[in-house]
This record gives C-alpha cells, structure tokens and sequence, in this order.
C-alpha cells in the first residue's frame, strides 16, 4: 500500500493516540488501519470510551495521532502545520457535532456563512452559498433566526448546511441524533441518506446501533482497536 | 489581511452591540481617562489661545528692558542698574525706534487712597509716549502730557479696576487721590483691558515720570524699566542686537561678562506663559492618562472572561476552518475597538465638561480642543485597546480545539 494509491479517500496506517493520565498510560486509539473510499458511508459504533470520538477527532484533523500515518486525498496530514490543519478543516471536511455548536449570535445564515469567512469568500457570494446550503436542508424559511428560534432538528439543519456549505470532501458527524427525539432523528438520518446518494462521503460517529446500521459499513471498536468491520445489514453474531 | 480585518471588525461589533450594558462598563475607564485628558487639553489650550490674543493687544511689536542682576551678585551687593542715562542714549542713538517711554515703578509705597477708600495698585511713573508702547486708549480726559511731565505736575491717570476699588464716581477726572502722602489731580481714565493670567491690567495709576523722580527724592540711583515700540519697516531681532550692544557698552561691560540687563519682546512673554502652559497641560495630562492605563486593565479582564465564555465558540471556529490569526485579530480588534470607541464618547464626554468648565467660571476663556489632542487620545486609547487586548487574543489564538470543544 502506498500513498500514490489513490482509491482511497482516507487511509489510516497503524494510527494510535495515547494520553498520559497521572501515572497512567491510556491507549484511545490502539493500531486502527481503515480505508474509506470516497462515497462511502461508514459508521463507527463501539461504547463510550471505545475511542470512537478520538478516531472521529482524528480523522477531522482537530487532534494529531501519537503514531501511524494518516492520509487524506493522497495528503499525508501529519506533516502539516496548525494553520494548513486548518485550511484542511475548511476545505476538506464538514463536521457536524452531538450538541450542534452553532454560533448563539448569528442567525443561521450567519453560521452556515461562518466557514466562508475563513475561506476568503466575498460576503455577497458567501450569502448566495449559504442560502443555497440551507435550500439544500430545507430550512430556506429559517435563515433569519437565530439558534435559540430554532428547534433540535432544525438546528442540526444548520449545522448540516454549515457542514455542506464549502463543499467538503468528507462529513464528520459525532453522533448526529445524540440530542434529537426520535422523529426528528429520523428526519436527519433521512437528510444523510439523501447527501450519500448524492455522492457524499460521510462517516459517523454512534453507540445506536440502528443510526449506524443506516450506512454501508460499521467499523466496531473496543479499548481502542477495531472488533469487526462489516457492511451493514449484516448481522451482528 | 484587509479582508481578515474588515470580517474580524464585523463580528466584533456584533459582539461588543451584543452585550451592551458589559461594554458600556467595561470602556468606562477608558472614557473618563480620555474625558479627563481631554478636558484639562482643552481648557489649557483655550486659555493659551486667550494669552495669545491677549499679548498681540499689548502690542507684538514693543519691547521692554529691565535691569538684570543675577542672584550670586545681588547676594554681593552687587545692583544692575538700568539709568535714566540709557534712555538718553537709545533716543539719541538707536534706529528703528517709533517710541520710547521710561517707566519708573513706585518703590515706598503703592498705597492709592480716595475719601476713606484705600487700595494698593501698580503706580508707575511714565511719560506720553506710553500710550502709544502699551497700547493703552483712555476711555475719559487725557493721557499724560509732555508738559505734565516737564513741570512735574501731580497728575494721574488711573485704570478702571482702581476707580472700582477706590468707589470714585462713574467720571473720576478732577478728583483727587492721594499716593505716598501727595495729593494727585485724576486727569484720565484708562480703557479696560481685562486679565492676563490672574493679572489685572486695569489695576494700574499712571504719573509723570519726572513726577514719580521727584517724589522718590534722592534715594540711590534710580532703576527704570524702559518701553519702547519699534517702527514698521523694523526687525525685533536687529533691534535687540542693536540695543544690547549700545547698553553693554553704556555698563562698560567686558566680552567675558553676562548682560546687566534683559530686553523682552512681548513674543517671548508669551512664548514663556505657553511653555509653562504645555508643561501644566503634559503634567496634568500624564497624571490623567494613568487612568487610561487602569481602563484598560479593566479592558483586558473583560476580554479575559470574554475569551472564557466564548471558549466553545473559539472551539467550533477553529473546527470550521479558523486558523490562528483569524481568532487573535477577532479578539484584538474587538479589544481594540471597546477601547476605541470609549475613546470616542470620552472626547465628546470631555469637551462638554472642558466647556461647561470654563463657561461656568468667570472670565475664564472658552475651551478648545486642538487636532494632536483628538488624534492622541483615539490614538492612545486604540493603542491601549492593543495592548490589553494581545494577553487575551493570544490566549483565544492559542486554545486547543479539542478542549474548547468540550469546555462546558
């Protein structure tokens, strides 16, 4: 396996992440070796603490792997400096977040334009983008409220049309459905599936079985290493 | 960098408007410090522009001479002398002269007394041409005359704040004062003048000078001040060479030896009141900045709570994109444009009470603010904005995002 083969979107090689706690040496991620090509959809599923959130965090270039190699788009991320990681946030990956984090003082507009603003986007055009994003969503009627207007489900919405809105490689999502009912989830987990038909690269983040086994693949972790990794729809035993 | 800039000013605007009532309290230092400077500025500067137009009344084109004895030869005995002498010889020899005038200040006593009424005045024996050195217009009767002065009449001419003070009649001309036991005809009263610096013009009686010669009788050698104003086509600089050459050889004093005596134009008076006008103003004005310094210590612990409170937001910006330098100059520039815009209310806040102040006092001249000033204080206090602001810009800038991300 080299890094000119280009199949891959995301190439994980032998990736670890130890932390120092007090005297204790904890492995979150232990040896993880995955492909994700591009337009898959793959959920990792495992319980909290199986180091799902460190792979995700990983994975969003937002934290920097104790060992192994990291690819992206044929980049070898590690060699980056904190301000092209952030470039690579901006360009190359949408996340979409447990608890939403939108920005509490701008209106949806303003936080599906927020990205833009990194990207050098002239506000008229970055207004046109974001109408556009949150069209895609369906949340056109919203634009002017501010998160608190909104309900979960819309807010997520937005978080979605912020994710989408620079066009990004892949979709990061930490448990999309972690603070939603189950109707709205559903909507949400509908909106997914529509953005993976249309071509989008999507990994998930969840401890629901049932959100996961949406996807094409699940990638099981426990204590940091990877269980099983299955198409979904198979079964579990 | 414009454009990072220009975003960064937005959203710190949106986030100082946000919280109104914390950025109204938190620029308060920076908005009395700036007030206070600009108050104590403008009413400084007002009252020089005053003495400015106070001096060019008393005539920008006269000059006066004095004797001059340096402390160390006044502790010897030693008495600089300018005579009667020397302005025998600057009539006689000196070019450009329009007019000349001795003044001989009355030395005993300065007590003026009319009816039960006493005060005590500049009384100061001259001639006629002194109307003409100072400037002065008589409002009622006559200047002194040459032939006053010629038959040492006991005349005077007096000022308005001497006929106050003395409760003489609205037309004091032919009443009699007394002045060092002789009595004096009132032939003259002065135009008002008004103030220079606490310094009443109008406090002044005015005699012939051989009269006031004659009175002093013959007690030592008599040391007048001499007036004189130059004619148009003069220089004030070639004058004064001039002089200072015909008196160093009048004293016969050596090449190695300080001038006797000191000639001053009315320019370099008010070149003296400015500088000592600039030095109260930058003295005031530092002690006063140091409240701009202590504003913006309050500046920097509100950014720090602020960068606190907003750690989760400086999480989510980093995630989508933010890098560094968006962050601290979001963060600077919010700093920056608290501090500016207390800046802003602080000179208005400050011409107001500069122009409240002097309109509430008497006689006090107007306020006024000139350009540096504004263009310090805004400056110093966005600079100020900078400073405080880098400590908790740098401290967003720097946030992991994985922390701020989970920082409840």
């Amino acid at each position: 396996m080299t890094p000119d083969d280009n199949s891959a979107l995301i190439r994980l090689n032998g990736i670890s992440k130890h932390y120092q706690m007090g005297s204790q040496l904890v492995r979150a991620l232990d040896g993880i070796s995955v492909e994700i090509g591009n337009g898959d959809w793959v959920s990792f599923i495992g319980s909290s603490g199986s180091g799902k959130s460190t792979i995700l965090n990983i994975l969003g270039c937002l934290d920097r792997p104790t060992d192994g190699e990291y690819y992206l788009n044929g980049v070898y991320v590690e060699d980056l400096g904190p301000n092209q990681l952030a470039e690579i946030r901006n360009r190359e990956i949408g996340f979409i977040f447990q608890s939403f984090n939108l920005l509490p003082r701008a209106t949806a507009l303003g936080n599906v334009m927020q990205p833009l603003v990194y990207s050098r986007i002239g506000y008229r055009r970055r207004k046109d983008m974001a109408r556009e994003a949150l069209r895609r969503v369906g949340l056109d009627d919203r634009v002017d409220h501010l998160p608190n207007q909104l309900s979960g489900g819309q807010r997520q919405r937005v978080a979605i049309a912020r994710a989408l809105v620079t066009e990004p490689s892949i979709l990061l999502a930490d448990e999309p459905t972690g603070n939603l009912d189950s109707r709205t989830s559903a909507d949400i987990m509908q909106l997914f599936d529509q953005l993976h038909r249309e071509g989008q690269t999507l990994v998930l983040v969840t401890h629901e079985e049932d959100v996961a086994g949406l996807g094409d693949r699940v990638i099981e972790l426990l204590d940091g290493k990877i269980i099983r990794d299955r198409r979904a729809g198979e079964p579990l035993h | 960098m414009l454009y990072v800039i220009f975003e960064s000013t937005r959203s710190a605007l949106i986030s100082i408007f946000a919280h109104g009532l914390r950025s109204f309290l938190t620029t308060l230092g920076i908005v009395i410090g700036v007030a206070s400077v600009i108050a104590v500025v403008s009413l400084t500067q007002g009252m020089s522009a005053f003495i400015g137009e106070s001096f060019s009344s008393l005539g920008s084109n006269s000059l006066t001479i004095q004797s001059y004895t340096p402390i160390s030869e006044a502790m010897r005995g030693v008495r600089a002398r300018v005579t009667p002498a020397d302005l025998e010889l600057i009539e006689r020899r000196a070019e450009g002269v329009a007019s000349i005038t001795p003044i001989l200040y009355a030395s005993r006593t300065s007590q003026v007394r009319y009816e039960a009424q006493t005060t005590f005045s500049q009384i100061m024996g001259t001639t006629y041409a002194y109307g003409d050195v100072s400037q002065s217009y008589m409002l009622l009767g006559r200047f002194i005359a040459e032939s006053d002065n010629l038959t040492r009449r006991r005349v005077a001419v007096i000022g308005e704040k001497v006929r106050e003070d003395l409760a003489l009649p609205e037309n004091p001309v032919n009443e009699y004062v007394e002045l060092g036991g002789e009595w004096f005809k009132i032939i003259g009263l002065l135009e008002p003048k008004g103030d220079i610096m606490g310094f009443n013009q109008d406090d002044i009686v005015l005699v012939p000078y051989a009269t006031m010669v004659s009175l002093q009788g013959n007690q030592a050698r008599t040391d007048i001040q001499i007036q004189l104003s130059l004619s148009e086509e003069a220089d004030v600089e070639d004058v004064t060479r001039q002089l200072t050459a015909l008196l160093r050889n009048a004293h016969d004093l050596g090449p190695e030896d300080d001038d006797d005596f000191v000639i001053n134009t009315a320019e370099q008076l008010m070149e003296t009141f400015d500088t000592i006008i600039n030095m109260v103003t930058l003295v005031i004005g530092g002690i006063v900045s140091i409240s701009l310094l202590v504003g913006g210590i309050g500046i920097m612990n509100i950014m720090l709570v602020s960068v606190t409170e907003r750690t989760r937001e400086i999480g989510i910006c980093k995630a989508i994109g933010a890098k560094r330098h968006h962050i601290l100059a979001q963060f600077l520039i919010e700093a920056m444009l608290l501090s500016l815009l207390g800046g802003l209310v602080g000179l208005a806040l400050g011409y107001g009470l500069g122009t409240a102040i002097s309109s509430s006092i008497d006689s006090f001249p107007p306020a006024s603010i000139p350009l540096w000033a504004v263009g310090l204080a805004l400056g110093f206090s966005g600079f100020v904005g900078v400073l405080f602001g880098i400590l908790p810009a740098a401290k967003a800038a720097n946030l992991d995002p994985i922390d701020a991300l989970r920082y409840e």
